[in-house]
């Protein structure tokens, strides 16, 4: 099923919680909506689900307008970050809940139901688990038994609301990959929210960043990391060192190095700052570039952090940059070692918002 | 916790064994003595006497009444305080502190004054005293008046209860329900009546043990009419008016024996229904981490 949404707004006594909304997800798609808690990103999903109802604007689920359709007839699977099973319920009952309160003419056999609860277990691994109590399973199984819930009344979308949120990283992995893999064998649309750019990036084909309750960008995820529209996504996706442009007779400049030869290079602004991520600076020899000092090293896994504190700049900030971990062992930075700098990419902003 | 767990086992020893007795003696001398005064009491003149005293026509109308009022005033509390609980935890609304202020006002208002309203609104020169008498419908110092002042006091019992409980619990287990497409009232009997039901169960046993023990809003609308109009707690307090000790006390150790009924059948549920006790356990980790 797709979903549309136009003009969506929706107000909390002063507080705008979404201000104007469009969106379009196709049938099929698996679409992220990321942001900083309080953008707006779960308000939208709830509205979609039919849990809030919007101030102004429509929703149209296959082109029908079902903004005010109450939620039992939407046809969504909704997923919580807190799970929310039913604790009095067996992890069968609660699978078969949402079967055993058709209207008795929809109602399945006893058989039937039994045989398509187990079916979903087995789907989500927990053949093993029906008799048992949410109480006594682990956070990601009662994730997984939530989603074969969901899953039970064979929804046309599948809302999550920060599912893995409340999931420690290994577990949250294994879950990601295992939705993305449900995700293509089902072919359902599937909408989740999150605060976690790399989950959004992990999952979705899709990202639509939220900031302040207005759309920020929409875009695959590659797309939305590299070519950021504005300071704030660029500054959302990942990390990211920022530097004043510096304007000198007509040229601008980072520190020592002229970047007016590269397009983009100024917006005419005399704030204007450039965003460069870690893995976009260079580091070389102490004479090319610009002059640096390295002030910290650390080696994560396949990656190695370094900090750099730059000539001219405050010592209390220093530079971030990632090597690999093989370009480092063949170098063998350490730290006090005089190096020079170069940005192989970087992007200009004007002091408060949008790409140059 | 902490500091706890950083003492050694045995300097923390004599300070544990001085709380635990301070308790029992506390627990010995307002809880268990004055029960057992109860029935020593009511069979000090013997089993003869005991059993005539309650087999007494007045003391077994007393406690037809007084069962009678519980029967009407803890269901009535029951669909009220389910109710009021629901709106006030899992909606936002105009005038919601006003109701819950409301609700706690019976445990502001001392009893005797809540008999005392009732006297007002429905006695003889009361507010509509001059209709109820035109249509031969009495109310004070007959059975509805006592039903109303009981239902007064014991208003507050199971919404208090039960509205921290669905606070905590949130509306995500009502939101799925409805999600997987449930019918409100199928979400209500599936899902949040059995979510709630420890929390209902002691707000009905607080609000059943109160309304068979109410004495000062019910002593004031009751009229004391012997055999008619006169609850436990009433003829209790008549017959040991009367010197009759013996008597008094036989209908009071029915009264505590009540109580402890009440008291054993939550523990054989308890016991009876192991997820029960997930549920307990659940809904405290979960208040836990919230706390943290």
């Amino acid at each position: 099923m797709s979903i549309a949404l136009r003009g969506i707004g929706k107000q909390y006594g002063e507080f705008a919680a979404v201000k104007n909304i469009d969106l379009d997800v196709p049938t099929g798609a698996l679409i992220a909506l990321l942001g900083p808690s309080g953008c707006g990103k779960t308000t939208l999903l709830r509205i979609i689900a039919g849990l809030e109802t919007p101030d102004e604007g429509q929703v149209m689920f296959d082109g029908r307008d079902a903004t005010l359709w109450p939620i039992r007839d939407r046809k969504v699977g909704f997923v919580f970050q807190h799970y929310a099973l039913f604790r009095h319920m067996t992890v069968f009952e609660n699978v078969a809940f949402g079967l055993k309160v058709k209207r008795r003419r929809e109602r399945p056999k006893a058989r039937v139901l039994r045989e398509k609860v187990k079916s979903l277990l087995e789907l989500v691994q927990l053949s093993w688990a029906g008799d048992r109590y949410p109480a006594q399973l682990s956070g990601g199984q009662r994730q997984r038994v939530a989603l074969a819930r969901a899953l039970a009344v064979d929804p046309d979308v599948l809302l999550l609301d920060e599912p893995f949120g409340a999931l420690d990283s290994q577990v949250r992995h294994e879950l990601r990959r295992w939705l993305r893999r449900l995700h293509d064998e089902l072919h359902f649309t599937s909408i989740f929210v999150t605060h976690d750019q790399q989950e959004a990036i992990e999952v979705a084909d899709t990202i639509v960043v939220l900031n302040r309750g207005r759309i920020e960008q929409f875009g695959v995820p590659s797309e939305v990391y590299d070519l950021p529209t504005s300071a704030f996504v660029h500054r959302f996706l990942g990390q990211v060192n920022e530097l004043p442009v510096q304007l000198r007779d007509g040229r601008s400049y980072l520190g020592p190095i002229d970047i007016s030869a590269a397009a983009g290079s100024s917006t005419g602004g005399t704030q204007d700052i450039a965003l460069i991520r870690p893995h976009e600076i260079e580091i070389g020899p102490e004479a090319v570039g610009w002059p640096a000092v390295v002030t910290a090293v650390r080696v994560i896994g396949p990656i190695v952090r370094m900090e750099l504190c730059a000539q001219g700049l405050p010592a209390n900030e220093p530079l971030e940059a990632e090597i690999s971990r093989e370009r480092y062992e063949s170098e063998r930075f350490g730290v006090g070692q005089k190096v020079g700098l170069r940005f192989r990419r970087w992007q200009v902003y004007p002091a408060g918002g949008t790409a140059a | 916790m902490v500091v706890a767990d950083v003492r050694s086992p045995r300097r923390r020893a004599p300070g544990r064994l001085l709380l635990i007795g301070v308790a029992l003696v506390f627990l010995g001398l307002f809880l268990v003595l004055p029960l057992l005064a109860v029935f020593v009491q009511a069979l000090a003149k013997g089993a003869a006497a005991y059993v005539a005293a309650i087999g007494n026509p007045n003391a077994w109308a007393a406690v037809k009444l007084t069962l009678t009022v519980a029967a009407i005033a803890v269901p009535f509390n029951l669909v009220f305080g389910v109710a009021a609980a629901w709106a006030i935890a899992k909606f936002e609304f105009r005038g919601k502190n006003t109701l819950i202020t409301l609700i706690d006002l019976p445990f502001a208002v001392s009893p005797v004054i809540a008999g005392l309203i009732f006297i007002l609104i429905f006695g003889s020169h009361g507010w509509f005293g001059g209709y109820l008498r035109a249509h031969h419908i009495r109310v004070v110092f007959a059975v509805p008046g006592i039903v109303l002042a009981t239902i007064f006091v014991t208003f507050p019992f199971i919404a208090r209860e039960l509205i921290p409980v669905m606070q905590a619990q949130g509306k995500d287990d009502e939101e799925t329900a409805l999600s997987l497409g449930a019918t409100g009232w199928q979400t209500f009997w599936r899902v949040t009546l059995p979510n709630i039901r420890w929390g209902l169960m002691y707000g009905v046993l607080l609000c059943n043990a109160r309304a068979m023990g109410e004495f000062g809003a019910v002593s004031v609308v009751s009229g004391h009419v012997r055999g008619l109009t006169n609850t436990m707690p009433l003829h209790v307090e008549i017959l040991y008016n009367e010197y009759n000790y013996a008597a008094a006390f036989a209908v009071a150790s029915l009264l505590a024996l009540l109580a402890l009924l009440t008291l054993a059948g939550k523990s054989l549920l308890e016991w009876r229904q192991p997820e029960l006790r997930h549920a307990a356990r659940e809904a405290r980790d979960r208040t836990r981490r919230e706390n943290t």
